[in-house]
């Protein structure tokens, strides 16, 4: 392992700037309408349970990756099997998020420029961040990570004039089933996706127990913005345009009067979806590496890179299919990924340290 | 460890890289210049006889406003017009804007649009379709004003020529924008009116615009929808009873007939909101409750000494005054035009939903049928700079 180390800080400012990466321009919860609110609650409960396996299973196995743990418990070859069902989850996952961020660019801010260079030219950037090593990328987030908090702020403190406080009401008009149904999409998206930071945690620099409070402390503060922000889209859209818009934060920043701060919305998606899809190439690159036993992860950023962008531009024929998959299909597809291997390693990892 | 020769050669890839860099980080693939557009202000939309849509649009001309700013008083001279207006005929909105390009030179920027006039055919045939576009387009403001033209068409009020701004979408919006000083008309901003248009229990109104003379309008009124149709027409004292009861007054003029003349009272603060009373969960009772506080303006009466017993009578009547005007308007919305303005339904669909479900379908019937209480509770505070009217020396 290359001896590269994270500061508590920078990683808690990872996990911020990863969870905010996609759900800065897409509303997770918003098929549950005006009780999109309660959607995060519940699901943030759930993501909540999930990080804290993730984290569980990181301290069970210190300074081991994913692969390393995948092949610990299930052997060698069950192992890799497993872990490369892994790389093709996470490439598949950066690839949404790239598609996410072109989607986002072309519909608002550059209509008329061909999806791929957009998404091509953002690739290029961050072939060279992962290039430099994680560390590069966890000191980047750490200068730009904050900018999320001041944006937010910024954004939702100029549109107070505009609430509407009663927007929420009636509590679960249509009973309590999509409620559910968003809570679990949000527990999945984005807060199920941490698994990714299995194999970044090897490298925290504190003692592995610290972790569990960096976690815990992260995804505290991101649910507790994102009900912030939840609230703040309800006040001022209601609940029709939050569940038919598309980009529920672009119209936000619209709507600030005499002023133009839609831009502010395209620079926490180059931050946000910057940490993303960094973590994930690293995180496959690394997976990859392993797996195959190539001494440097870096030899493979720009092919996983270079696969995830094709397959970014491939995988939807529209952008409706792009927001019915993250709402229908990814959930389910996550769940082996996100909460049934993890719990068998949870568990098994437990039995070992306790025989 | 480099050197002098590859320093000298990294150095240089770098500045070639960050000159490349120059040309591509600067903007858009389908970068357009202020020379390039057409900077549109104003919106005109009606239907014509034939049901096609008729898009009405204002074009500034930067350079003329300049000239006209600067040669004024000079008089003499062809002067350029700052704005020009034309009308196309197209299927849908957007095929009309895009159609209109064979009369126009340059492409249309709507982000600058100030005003969208709906016409009267139109929105009595329903506007819902035609706002669509507006929701979708990347380019267009989600702040500009909504209006209605009575009794004329939106390209006949954008073409007025006036004096007081060169620019006549912004004069119109100034126009509307200062109801917040006198409560007349009510400003309704695109983005509110989508939101109002999806509410269950509240129907839209709009603001309305009329032609006042050959240089002016006048925007006073308001228009009054129904399920996304224009219904019928609230007249101005009937809107500021609307206004006060849905809390949206800031301030204005009201005058309340005393002593024998005249006083104009200054609402200075004022909040307002409706409510529904329900008896063994049925509705019994609409009522509206506004507090308002104002300063006594003018006094055109006869008294010659004003005592704070005197402003505690005139409260009551002031406070009569408002009530006249709120159920003005709440009789219209029952009676004549039946659709819940003021979002009473609204209320019982957030607070009594399980009610709302019940009556959801027949709203507007079962509103149209309950009686109105108003409470209006006024207090005047202050009386400007003296306490009397002039009285002779003694």
């Amino acid at each position: 392992m290359e001896n590269v180390k994270i500061s508590g800080i920078q990683l808690f400012l990872l996990i911020i700037g990863f969870l905010f990466g996609s759900t800065s321009i897409l509303t997770p919860v918003a098929s549950a309408k005006n009780d999109a609110w309660l959607a995060v609650i519940i699901g943030g409960l759930g993501g909540a349970c999930l990080v804290w396996m993730y984290v569980a299973i990181a301290v069970l196995n210190p300074s081991k990756t994913l692969v390393e743990i995948l092949r610990n418990r299930f052997g060698k070859y069950l192992g890799n099997a497993i872990a490369i069902l892994y790389i093709w989850y996470i490439v598949h996952f950066s690839a949404l998020t790239f598609r996410n961020f072109g989607e986002f660019i072309v519909t608002v801010t550059y209509p008329e420029t061909p999806m791929v260079v957009i998404i091509g030219i953002f690739a290029a950037l961050l072939v060279y961040a992962v290039n430099s090593g994680i560390e590069v990328v966890s000191r980047s987030s750490e200068l730009f990570v904050p900018l999320l908090f001041v944006i937010i702020i910024i954004i939702s403190l100029s549109l107070i004039t505009t609430h509407d406080f009663t927007a929420f009401l009636p509590l679960l008009e249509n009973g309590i089933k999509p409620v559910l149904h968003a809570a679990f999409e949000f527990a999945t998206f984005p807060l199920g996706e941490i698994f990714v930071f299995l194999m970044v945690f090897p490298h925290f620099n504190k003692k592995i127990n610290n972790l569990k409070k960096i976690a815990a402390f992260s995804v505290i503060i991101f649910i507790l913005l994102y009900l912030w922000s939840i609230f703040e889209y309800l006040f001022v859209l209601g609940k029709d345009l939050l569940y038919r818009a598309n980009f529920v934060p672009h119209i936000i920043a619209s709507l600030i009067p005499n002023s133009n701060l839609e831009p502010l919305i395209d620079i926490y998606l180059i931050i946000g979806g910057g940490v993303k899809i960094s973590i994930c190439i690293y995180a496959a690159a690394k997976a990859l590496s392993q797996v195959f036993g190539i001494s440097d992860y870096r030899k493979l950023v720009t092919a996983v890179t270079t696969f995830s962008v094709v397959l970014s531009v491939w995988v939807y024929e529209n952008l409706l299919e792009m927001v019915e998959f993250a709402q229908k299909v990814w959930p389910y597809y996550s769940i082996p990924f996100q909460i049934v291997i993890p719990l068998i390693l949870l568990l098994s990892s437990y039995r070992a340290k306790t025989d | 460890m480099i050197n002098r020769k590859d320093k000298w050669f990294l150095s240089t890839a770098m500045l070639a890289v960050l000159c490349l860099a120059v040309l591509f980080l600067p903007g858009c693939w389908n970068n357009r210049d202020l020379t390039e557009i057409n900077i549109v202000t104003a919106l005109g939309i009606e239907r014509s006889e034939d049901g096609k849509i008729l898009v009405t649009i204002q074009v500034v001309e930067p350079a003329a406003i300049q000239s006209t700013a600067s040669g004024k008083g000079k008089g003499g001279g062809a002067q350029p017009k700052p704005v020009f207006v034309l009308s196309y005929e197209g299927e849908t909105v957007f095929d009309a804007l895009r159609s209109m390009l064979s009369q126009v030179d340059k492409r249309l920027f709507l982000t600058t649009a100030q005003v969208l006039i709906l016409g009267e055919r139109l929105s009595k045939e329903g506007i819902v379709e035609v706002l669509d576009f507006f929701q979708r387009d990347h380019e267009v403001n989600y702040e500009m004003d909504v209006l209605i033209a009575r009794d004329v068409t939106p390209a006949e009020l954008l073409e007025i020529e006036n004096d007081i701004d060169p620019i006549p979408a912004m004069y119109i919006k100034k126009t509307v924008e200062n109801t917040v000083s006198r409560a007349k008309v009510k400003r309704t901003i695109l983005i509110d009116l989508i939101k109002e248009l999806s509410k269950s229990g509240r129907q839209p109104v709009l603001g309305q615009i009329a032609k006042a003379g050959k240089k002016v309008v006048r925007t006073e009124g308001t228009a009054a929808f129904k399920n996304g149709k224009l219904i019928g027409w609230l007249d101005p004292y009937a809107t500021r009873g609307f206004l006060f009861a849905t809390g949206k007054v800031k301030s204005t003029i009201v005058n309340i007939p005393a002593d024998g003349g005249k006083i104009s009272m200054e609402v200075i603060r004022s909040n307002g909101n409706v409510d529904v009373k329900l008896k063994n969960g049925k509705p019994v009772k609409l009522i509206v409750k506004v507090n308002l506080e104002a300063n006594i303006g003018e006094y055109e009466g006869e008294r010659k000494k004003v005592s704070p017993d005197y402003l505690h009578k005139l409260e009551k009547i002031f406070g009569e005054e408002i009530k006249k005007e709120i159920g003005r308007a709440i009789n219209l919305a029952q009676k004549k035009y039946s659709s819940d303005i003021f979002g009473f339904g609204e209320q019982l669909h957030k607070f009594h939903p399980h009610y709302w479900k019940k009556v959801e379908n027949n709203w507007d019937d079962v509103f149209s049928n309950l009686p109105a209480e108003i409470i209006v509770n006024a207090k005047i505070r202050r009386t400007g700079f003296i306490k009397n009217p002039i009285m002779k020396e003694r």
